[in-house]
Order: C-alpha cells, then structure tokens, then sequence
C-alpha cells in the first residue's frame, strides 16, 4: 500500500469510530439530553393547555425568550453554510475537515429555531394561515419564504457532498451495523460508484448549491432582523439591522462549529484532522467578526446617539446605564471585544484561547439577541410606565430543551452520518502531496492513477465485501 | 367743509336705507319652501351620481340656499345620517350635487336644506336602488411606485433561486442514475427496488414546495394591490361624518337603563350615554377637553341654551338628538351631584 492508501484507510477509520464503537457515556449524555428535551416538552404541554398565560409575556412585552431563541438558532445555523461555502467557492483548502460538521450544524439549528416560531404561537395551529391567507407585503410572510427556502438549500446542500460518504459507509459497514443504517446508507447513497460521469453530475449539483445557499443564507437573516426593524419601534428604527444580524449570526455560527469541533476532537481523538490550525483560522475569523461588529454597533448607536430623540433616549439609557446595561457592556466588551484581542495575543493564540473566546461569542450574541427583542418592546410608545419582563419557568425549560434538542440531534447524527468528508479531505490530502513533492515519480503517478473518489477501487471487490446477498 | 359733510351724511342715510330694504326683504324666504329633485332610480357602487335639486317658494326660484344630499349610513350596529354632497341653488333654484357611490345600501335619502334660514324647511326623501360591483374604491394614495419593483420581481426572485435548487435535486437524480446504468447486477439487495426514490423525493419537494410558495404569493389576499385580481377583497364601508349633522356621542343614546324614575340616577346614565363624560371628565369635574359642569352650571335655562348651541369646541346636540326631558335629566344629574 501506497502511503496515500494508508493515510486515507487511517481516515476511514477515524471517522466511521463513532459510527461503530459507543461507550456507556454516550448513553448517559443521549439520556440526560433526552431527559431534558422530555421536561421541555412536559412545559410544552402546559403551554398548550393554558395559552401563553404561562410565559411572561404580555402586551407590551409580546416577544421574549422564544423569539430570543428562534433569531440565535437561525444565527447559528449560518456557521455551516456560510462557512463551508464560502470556503469551498475560495477553494479554502483548509475547509475540507471543517465543512461537514458545519453544514450539520446548519441543518440542526433550522430545525430548531424553526421550531421556537411554533412554540411562540399561542395557538400553533393558525400556522397553516400564512400558507391559506399569506400577504407578500408582510415580513412575516418572507420570512417564512426565506427560512422555508433555507432550510430545503441547506439540506440538499448537506446531503449532496455526503453521498460518496455515504457510499463508503455503505461499503464498509454494512455487516458491521444494524439493519436500520445499513437500510439509511444503502438508501441516501442512491448507487453512488464513483464514475467519473456521477463525479462530474455531483460536482455540479454542489457547484450549484454553493453558489446560491450565499445569497439564500444572507437574505434569510435579513429577513430576519427586517422583521424587528421594519416595526415602529425606536431602538428597532434601523436600516444597519440587515447588516448586524448577519454579521452577528455568522460570528456566532462560527463560535458555534468551534464549539462542537472542540468536543468532538476531544472525545473521538480527531486531533490529526482537526489541527490547531483549523481552530486558529477559525479563531481569526471569529476575531474579524468581532472587530467588524463593533464598527457596526458604533455606526448604529453613534448615529442614533448623535442626534437622540426622545424614545431612543429611552432606548439608550436602558441598555447603556439602566437594566440592560450589564447584558450590553458584556457583549461589546466580552463578546466582541474579547475574541480580538484573545487572538491578538500570542499566549493565548491557542486551541483553548479560540474555545474561550467561542464561549464568550456565544453567550454574547445570545444576550444581544435577548436584549434587542426585549428593549425594542420595552420602550413606551405612549407616556406610561415601562412594561417588564422576566422568562417563566415554562419559558427556561423550553429554551434550554430547545438547546438539548439541537445538541440532541448532532449527537444521534454523529451515529450515524460520516463527519468528515472523506473524499475531499482525501482529495485535499492528494494535492498537498503532489504540490509538496511533484519530483516524487510514485506520489505523481498515484495522482495521476487517481482513486476513485468516495469509493474503494476496484469497486468490485468492495461490493462483495459491502455485504452483498 | 359743511356741504361736504351733508352730502355724505345724506349718502350714508341712502345706504342705510338701502341695506334695510335688503335685510327686511330677505328674511321671507323660508317660510314654503319645496324641494324637488332630480335623482336616478339606480347607480352602481363606484358610479358617479348627479342628485339636482331644485328649491322653489311661492312659485319663485330661491337663490343662494344651502342643499345638502344625506343617507341613512349604516356602520357597526349603529346608523346615522351621514352627508354626501352639498350645494348652493343658483338663480333658478337649482343645485346640483355630485358624489360617489360608495355604499351598497343608501337606505332612505333625503335633500335637506342647511340654510340661510333657520326655519325648518321639509326635507325631500327618496330612495336610490344601488346595485354592487367587484370594483375597489380606494387604492393606497400613499408611496413611491417603482416601475417593476413589486410583487412580480418578488416572485421573479424566488422561482429563480428555486430553480438553481430544483436544478440541483435534478443534477443529484441524475447521478443516482448514473450509477445504476453503470450497474448490471443489483448492488445489494435493498438497492434493487431503486434506491434513487431519495433524490426523487427530494427534487419532487424542491419542485413542489417551490410552486407552493409561488401560489402562496399569487393568490394572496391584497387590499391594495393584487396579482391575478385587483379587486378581490371585500370592501368596508367607509363613512364620511358630516358636519353639519349633530353628535349623536358614541351610539349609546339608545335610553338604556333610564328607567328608575329618579331624574338623577338617569340623568347620571344618560350623561354617559351622550358621550358628555367623555369631554367632560366621569362625574362632570371637568377633563382635558371639557370644563368642569358640577359647580358653575346656572340655571338650566342657559345649560340648554349652551348645549343646543355647543360653544367652542362642544358639538352642538338638538332636540331630535337629546330631547328636552333627557337633557332636564342630565341637569338635575349635574346639579344634584355638584
Ligand atoms: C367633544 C367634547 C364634548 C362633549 C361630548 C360634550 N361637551 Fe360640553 N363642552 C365641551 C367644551 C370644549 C366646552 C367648553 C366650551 C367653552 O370653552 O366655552 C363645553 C361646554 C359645555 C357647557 C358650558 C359650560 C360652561 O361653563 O360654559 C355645558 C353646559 C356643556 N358643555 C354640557 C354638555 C353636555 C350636557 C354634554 C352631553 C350631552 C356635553 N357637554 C358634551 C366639549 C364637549
């Protein structure tokens, strides 16, 4: 075996390891996930019965922690495919270790704070009138147009470079794995053997997907942030919102794939695929965002600032010196702040400082959301005392089992998807070779063999080792 | 100096003398006054319709009186006569009034003479068949209209972008069927009963999701505008409060609850009824619009007088509107409770 066989065979290995070896902690983690999912969904349930009663929500204050929620998850699942494409567009060679983990992310999260749009709904039934009597006028109604858009891009745009993946599962694994996957593998490869023929249809498939889940991906949290700043509301009163919120869900997705990465490498030893360079460059871009975050928060509270009318003084003095004021200093200061400068010095350009600084961005942007929808609603429109707000016991649990359900479902998916994308990585591994040694006769010849990609060549033999009848 | 003087005095008196010929003249006018008109048997919702009318006293036209065309407008349980259109006759008695037809009910419709005169002059009734139409009367005046950027480019953009995923789930078909073509033995056993149904569900959702947001889009109900029909919602009615008709307060004056026999304990019901607490504070102390009742209320006399005529900023409220009883009730309300 050639040394690019055994690198890949190393790779196979690492990455089917979830896929075949389960400890007993994975049971009690899938267990505490569940356990807190079923709590959220016993809260749920008294929501159902008695109304939004439950939650503090009222009036004045008629978006909370729920609302909180469905911008941060939409915010998250940009990590994957912003991320990942934009990568793949810039041929990023980096990328290739990276992406799947994102997209799976990008996927998870959709679902999620898809989902927390339902749970807002004192009655989730009436859903079905954006579809029956749906006015295009409304921001509402793009939302769900862009979201529902998101949603099928970013799945096709997962499943459509998993397939060689999953033909190898299916190759590899099938007498190893129950029933249930090998029946998932067979299925979701749909007859993938490498032709170079399916290799050219898939690269346009993905080429496609690429190119056009960026602009989906931007308009969607656009959409979003429109839905808050094309209300009369004065701290909503902005047209820089469009920005910030894709800016921001960008940087939080980013802080989030860091995350997840983080746990992963630790947990099934893929230290070898997800170096401290791929954290490092991510940590750079984390710390991009971060400085291109305050500038946008100075463009957005200088101009307001500047010229301050009477409810954006209102809206000032609430986040800057009164009871939003700690949730605000800790986001400029702790989470856009923080990652720049914990990248700036070179003690702490390292794997645990890019982790802190994820931590930091995560919280922070979860408390600028919090603080947006909340201080928005809370300025008085007409002279009367300011509403309050405070998320119930309903409104935590169901948060919180909205968290374990997003962790809940990367965990069941770890069991059975590839995570890595083998095929690219190995295609990557490839170029670096023949880039690194192209006087080395074997490495070029075993380039310009080539390996049928995502599947073992020959695939005869392979086939018959897959556990055929 | 002096004939100056004589000669304008004597110019003067003649003036004088002139303008109390004029005024004594005048003041026989209202008295027999008939109205006729002139109106169609039926018009169609968003017609425009011409009602003339024509005002004639002892045989002779009447110049320079005020007409006005009323309906019985009917609006959340409630009804009142609301003002369509008004004009002055002209020297042959005539006025013509223009208005739109907004409703699709006119009730009974009256000419009414507004004035000079304060003698009540016998209203004309009639009655105007009106027959509806799909077409909508108002469109939002408001906003900047860009040529092509509207709905359309809206839904341009989305079956574009769904076009690429739908093309996408196709490429993705495709290559399941690459690798069946290459195949010719089954690859496994499940593979044989075509493993490729997974790209095809997915491009059928690509597809079938995308025209479903598309028809979504198209037959959205639209007050303003609409892409396939213009005029598909039902319209309110929308009235138009004239003024020159009196305040009837909030619809409350239906005499509800007025029926104790104790003036005051009515008159307490029927200031709420009038709407008079509204201006004038809950117990007649006076509010934001209104001043106080309670303490400076005088003889009833002059409260009559003051609310018939409404001062300032007050609607004035007739008998037909507050009869004398109501109103001697409100008073002893007010009197007895200051
Ligand atoms: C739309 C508001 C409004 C409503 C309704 C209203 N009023 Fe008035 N009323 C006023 C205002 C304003 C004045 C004061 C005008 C002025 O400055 O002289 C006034 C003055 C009066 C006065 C004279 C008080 C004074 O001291 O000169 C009386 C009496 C009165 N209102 C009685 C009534 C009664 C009885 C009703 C109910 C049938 C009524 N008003 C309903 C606004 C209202």
């Amino acid at each position: 075996m050639d040394t690019l066989t055994i690198w890949r065979e190393r790779l196979i290995s690492k990455t089917t390891k979830p896929t075949l070896h389960t400890t007993y902690r994975y049971w009690i983690w899938l267990s505490f996930l569940i356990l807190i999912v079923g709590n959220g969904a016993y809260q749920y349930s008294k929501q159902w019965r008695y109304g939004l009663v439950v939650t503090d929500m009222r009036d004045r204050i008629s978006w909370g922690l729920y609302i909180t929620a469905f911008v941060f998850f939409i915010g998250i699942s940009h990590a994957g495919t912003l991320i990942s494409a934009i990568l793949r567009a810039s041929k990023a060679s980096w990328r290739a270790p990276v992406t799947r983990i994102a997209e799976f992310i990008t996927a998870v999260a959709l679902l999620v704070g898809a989902s927390f749009v339902l749970i807002d709904m004192g009655r989730p039934e009436r859903i079905f009138n954006v579809y029956l009597f749906g006015r295009w006028q409304s921001p509402i109604m793009w939302d769900v147009m862009a979201i529902t858009t998101y949603l099928t891009a970013s799945i096709i745009y997962l499943y459509a470079p998993m397939i060689p993946d999953l033909a190898l599962f299916r190759d590899r694994l099938s007498d190893k794995v129950g029933r249930f996957r090998r029946y998932i593998y067979e299925t979701l490869a749909i007859d993938w053997i490498g032709t170079p023929k399916q290799l050219r249809l898939l690269g346009k498939a993905i080429s496609i997907m690429m190119l056009i889940i960026i602009p989906i991906a931007v308009s969607v949290h656009t959409v979003v942030s429109w839905i808050f700043s094309m209300t009369l509301r004065s701290g909503w009163n902005s047209s820089i919102f469009g920005v910030l919120f894709v800016a921001g869900a960008i940087f939080s997705g980013v802080a989030t794939l860091i995350l997840v990465m983080a746990v992963l490498r630790r947990i099934y030893h893929w230290e070898e695929y997800l170096t401290q360079k791929h954290f490092l460059y991510l940590g750079y871009l984390l710390a991009a965002f971060g400085a291109f975050m305050v500038y946008v928060n100075i463009n957005e509270y200088l101009t307001e600032g500047f010229k301050l009318e009477e409810a954006g003084e209102f809206a000032f003095r609430q986040l800057f010196i009164e009871d939003f004021a700690f949730m605000f200093w800790f986001y400029i200061i702790g989470g856009l702040l923080g990652p720049v400068v914990l990248m700036l010095v070179p003690k702490t350009r390292t794997i645990t400082g890019v982790v802190i600084a994820a931590v930091l961005v995560d919280v922070a942007m979860f408390l600028e959301r919090y603080f947006i929808v909340v201080t928005g609603l809370r300025v008085p429109l007409m002279p009367y005392e300011p509403a309050s707000y405070m998320p119930t016991f309903v409104e935590w649990s169901i948060f919180v089992a909205g968290l374990a359900f997003f962790l809940l479902l990367i965990t069941v998916a770890i069991k059975i998807f590839p995570m890595f994308a083998v095929w690219e990585m190995t295609e990557e591994h490839e170029l670096a070779i023949s880039r690194m040694s192209t006087t080395d006769q074997d490495t070029a010849e075993s380039v310009t063999q080539g390996h049928t990609i995502g599947h073992d060549a020959p695939r005869q033999p392979d086939r018959s080792q897959g556990g055929a009848p | 100096m002096t004939v100056a003087t004589r000669g304008t005095a004597r110019t003067l008196a003649a003036i004088c003398v002139l303008v109390a010929v004029a005024v004594m003249i005048e003041p026989a006018l209202a008295a027999g006054i008939e109205i006729s008109v002139g109106a169609p048997g039926t018009v169609t919702v968003g017609q425009d319709v011409e009602i003339k009318a024509v005002l004639v006293q002892d045989g002779q036209p009447v110049e320079g009186a005020e007409v006005a065309v009323t309906y019985q407008a009917a609006l959340g349980g409630e009804s009142a006569r609301v003002e369509l259109a008004s004009a002055t006759t002209d020297e042959t008695g005539t006025a013509v009034m223009f208005y739109q037809q907004r409703a699709d009910d006119n009730g009974e419709m009256q000419v009414v003479y507004v004035g000079p005169e304060a003698e009540p002059v016998a209203p004309y009734t009639f009655t105007i068949e009106v027959s509806p139409s799909g077409e909508q009367l108002y469109t939002n005046q408001s906003g900047v209209s860009i040529p092509f950027v509207n709905g359309g480019l809206v839904i341009l953009v989305i079956s574009g972008v769904w076009f690429f995923i739908a093309l996408a789930a196709i490429y993705i078909v495709r290559v399941g069927r690459a690798g069946r073509d290459e195949t010719t033995e089954p690859v496994t056993a499940s593979t044989e009963a075509g493993s490729m149904w997974i790209s095809v569900i997915l491009a059928t959702a690509a597809i079938v999701t995308a025209t479903g947001m598309v028809i979504v889009f198209v037959r959205a109900p639209v007050a303003n505008t609409h892409l396939t029909d213009p005029h598909s919602y039902t319209r309110t009615p929308i009235a138009y409060m004239g003024t020159t008709y009196p305040y009837i307060g909030f619809g409350l004056d239906d005499g509800i609850g007025t029926e104790s026999g104790d003036a005051a304990t009515d008159g307490g019901v029927l200031y709420f009824e009038y709407a008079c607490a509204s201006c004038h504070g809950l117990s007649g102390q006076g509010a934001v619009i209104g001043p106080a009742l309670m303490d400076e209320i005088g003889s009833f006399g002059s409260f009559n007088e003051d609310v018939r005529e409404g001062p300032k900023g007050m609607p004035a409220y007739d008998e037909v509107t507050i009869s004398d009883a109501n109103l001697q009730k409100i008073y002893s309300y007010l009197t007895e409770s200051g």
